[in-house]
């Protein structure tokens, strides 16, 4: 099993060298890198910092930030993927690609610094995308002489902020990545703290619980090949069974399954992140979902988003591009319904005509007909990309499949 | 361990979703363990078959075992097999011996492969790499437009969130498109003894030493090993901390060579 981590936060907090320190703390770098990385130091005439390991770009290492997202693997008790973001606002996006996937986030705030601004947006970000999982590490104790109330103070700060957003009851560490206390191994410079270290801290979630759902599965093509038609799909909810009787959604077509294919042969069932091929007696389309009969997935020709846009602006009867699944339909603006602050999630007031780049808001959008679901339901159909002129400029999740 | 069965899936979807939404696409092989590993999945997820062309950017520097390989597997699999060479530059002598190794990777891999997708028009290249073989291949998106000069403008990646991949935005751009991505070196040897997907036997031991990474004659060393089985070479590789392309002179040849190699569209 292995475990989608983020590592999010504030610009030159230490998301980066706290990954840094982790692969290095856990033996997971080749030999060769940390000469490697010894070596352009000495080129560049700088101190050694665990961030190198991370930011591979030569501009990363010139302007000593972050400038996109990087994943690495590592051992703990399971596997985990961890992905580093940039904190800059101008890189919100490649901060949306590496985060989108994670099942758990660690917000790094510095405790001489406290919450600033990326802190508030990187935490309505995760909340946005739902991951609900969040451990923080209050980094840079260090730099407070590994004292306790700097600590307790942001401890306090960030709590406020994430109960906003309505993450409760979370495990607060205090560490610091440069010195490698409390985040892979445990620190004797902090006795008056007695909880867990990063990793034990990671290692410890327990992986959430997914309810039994209807089966849904996502037609990505349909290939022709003799004697029948072929559709292959992944299934994105509940399990796909041989003989299923299915209603492909919205191009209404109907059929029972009579073989699913996994090359070079045959299963009887296939179950959630499956890619399959079917022989089904019916000419579904790319873009459909199917559902079972009893079951069928709903078409709308309007819902209500929560989206935050990355490039551009977005008003009131723009046409966009929405890519849901395997739907690609146009999508008008109806109505702005309200302006959510990116930095903290609060309601914006003054006028709701128009949002920007990095802002985020309530939108209802007439489509075409568009088989999806609210996210809250089946997070893998409630989930779009608005495209303008070819490029994915904003995210959203679908709140209600009605407008 | 990685459940395969999860990285497999991904592959298979991503690479049905080249298959449906570009007009010509195409995958680069280079008989080593991780593009061979990539037809394989191309295969399986076409049920089969290959439906589109397989390349080949030949430096005519190769191992003979590669080539042997390349012919017996071409053939075993049905491939629409296609030879890229800068014939030009190799009339020329651009080689490994006749200046900067930067020069030669360039001329005779990019500049070859550059000068096959203008003549043929293909608009996506499938490509075998992973995140865990380079810093800058850890920096890679799926699906990564190249504009018409082949560069890689890193500074400006596109949005990419849950499997929703960008297109192409104007004309003469082409995506590089990198399938196995999230995929280790130890998950793919994994996968090939699972799968029994046939590999070159370069990657066996012989005389005490093998090959960890396959490129051009000149420029690849092999290292000191006993493996000679898949399961040793998965032993092998648990057990190191020495990274898998410590053999491969154009990584190490200045500080940020690879960086420059695929900003101007190394693969």
């Amino acid at each position: 099993m292995s475990v989608n981590v983020v590592v999010v936060g504030h610009v030159d907090h230490g998301k980066s060298t706290l990954i840094g320190r982790l692969l290095y703390d856990s033996e997971t770098l080749p030999e060769d890198r940390l000469a490697e990385v010894q070596k352009l130091l000495e080129e560049y005439k700088r101190r050694f910092e665990f961030a190198y390991f991370l930011d591979s770009f030569q501009e990363e290492l010139e302007e000593e930030r972050t400038i996109d997202t990087t994943r690495v693997l590592f051992k703990g008790r399971d596997y985990y993927t961890v992905v580093d973001v940039p904190g800059h606002k101008e890189f919100i996006k490649n901060m949306l690609t590496g985060a989108c996937h994670a099942q758990a986030a660690v917000l790094v705030v510095s405790a001489p610094e406290g919450v600033q601004e990326q802190t508030g947006r990187h935490s309505f970000l995760i909340h946005m995308l739902g991951i609900r999982q969040v451990l923080v590490v209050v980094n840079k104790m260090d730099a407070v002489d590994y004292e306790q109330s700097p600590f307790e103070q942001v401890k306090e700060d960030t709590a406020r902020l994430l109960a906003s957003l309505g993450y409760t009851g979370l495990t607060f560490i205090p560490g610091s990545a440069l010195e490698g206390d409390n985040i892979y191994k445990p620190s004797a410079n902090m006795p008056w703290y007695r909880g867990p270290t990063l990793i034990q801290a990671l290692d410890a979630l327990e992986p959430e619980q997914v309810a039994e759902k209807a089966l849904r599965l996502v037609v990505q093509d349909v290939y022709p090949r003799a004697p029948d038609k072929l559709t292959v799909g992944r299934v994105e909810a509940g399990t796909l069974s041989r003989g299923d009787r299915l209603v492909f959604q919205p191009s209404g077509a109907t059929g029972t399954v009579e073989r699913i294919l996994v090359y070079p042969g045959e299963v009887e069932k296939a179950y959630s992140d499956d890619c399959v091929g079917l022989e089904v007696a019916a000419e579904p389309r790319r873009g459909d979902v199917a559902g079972p009969v009893g079951s069928t997935p709903a078409v709308t020709e309007a819902f209500t988003g929560e989206v935050v846009l990355l490039e551009g602006t977005l008003t009131t009867g723009d046409v966009f591009e929405i890519k849901c699944a395997t739907a690609r339909v146009p999508a008008r603006v109806r109505e702005i319904r309200q302006r959510l602050s990116s930095e903290t999630g609060a309601l914006m007031e003054g006028d709701s005509g128009v949002i920007n780049e990095n802002e985020a808001a309530v939108v209802v959008f007439d489509t075409e007909p568009l088989a999806l679901e609210a996210f809250s339901e089946t997070p893998q159909l409630g989930r779009f990309v608005l495209v303008r002129e070819g490029r994915n400029t904003g995210a959203g999740l679908v709140l209600d499949v009605s407008g | 361990m990685l459940d395969l069965r999860d990285l497999e899936n991904r592959t298979l979807y991503i690479v049905r979703e080249v298959y449906a939404e570009f007009k010509k696409p195409a995958v680069l092989w280079s008989m080593g363990k991780d593009s061979t590993a990539m037809l394989w999945l191309c295969r399986k997820a076409f049920f089969g078959e290959v439906p589109f062309p397989v390349i080949h950017i030949d430096t005519g520097y190769k191992f003979a075992a590669m080539y042997e390989f390349r012919s017996r597997l071409a053939s075993e699999w049905g491939l629409d097999l296609r030879v890229a060479r800068n014939e030009e530059a190799i009339s020329r002598g651009v080689g490994p011996y006749s200046g900067d190794r930067l020069e030669c990777c360039t001329m005779l891999k990019t500049q070859a492969l550059k000068d096959y997708l203008e003549r043929e028009g293909f608009d996506t290249l499938i490509l075998a790499i992973r995140r865990d073989e380079h810093g800058i291949r850890a920096k890679e998106r799926y699906f990564s437009p190249r504009d018409e000069s082949f560069r890689w403008d890193y500074r400006d990646q596109p949005l990419e969130m849950w499997d929703q991949f960008q297109g192409l935005a104007t004309e003469g751009m082409h995506m590089r498109v990198h399938p196995l991505l999230h995929w280790r070196e130890l998950d793919v040897w994994e996968y090939v003894k699972q799968e029994g997907i046939p590999v070159n036997p370069m990657y066996f031991t012989r005389d005490g030493w093998r090959y960890r990474s396959l490129g051009c004659e000149p420029c690849t060393r092999p290292i000191e090993s006993t493996a000679a089985s898949i399961d040793e070479i998965v032993e092998e590789i648990r057990g190191t901390r020495v990274a898998e392309r410590s053999g491969r002179a154009q990584d190490k040849e200045q500080t940020f060579t690879m960086q420059k190699l695929r900003a101007l569209g190394y693969m």
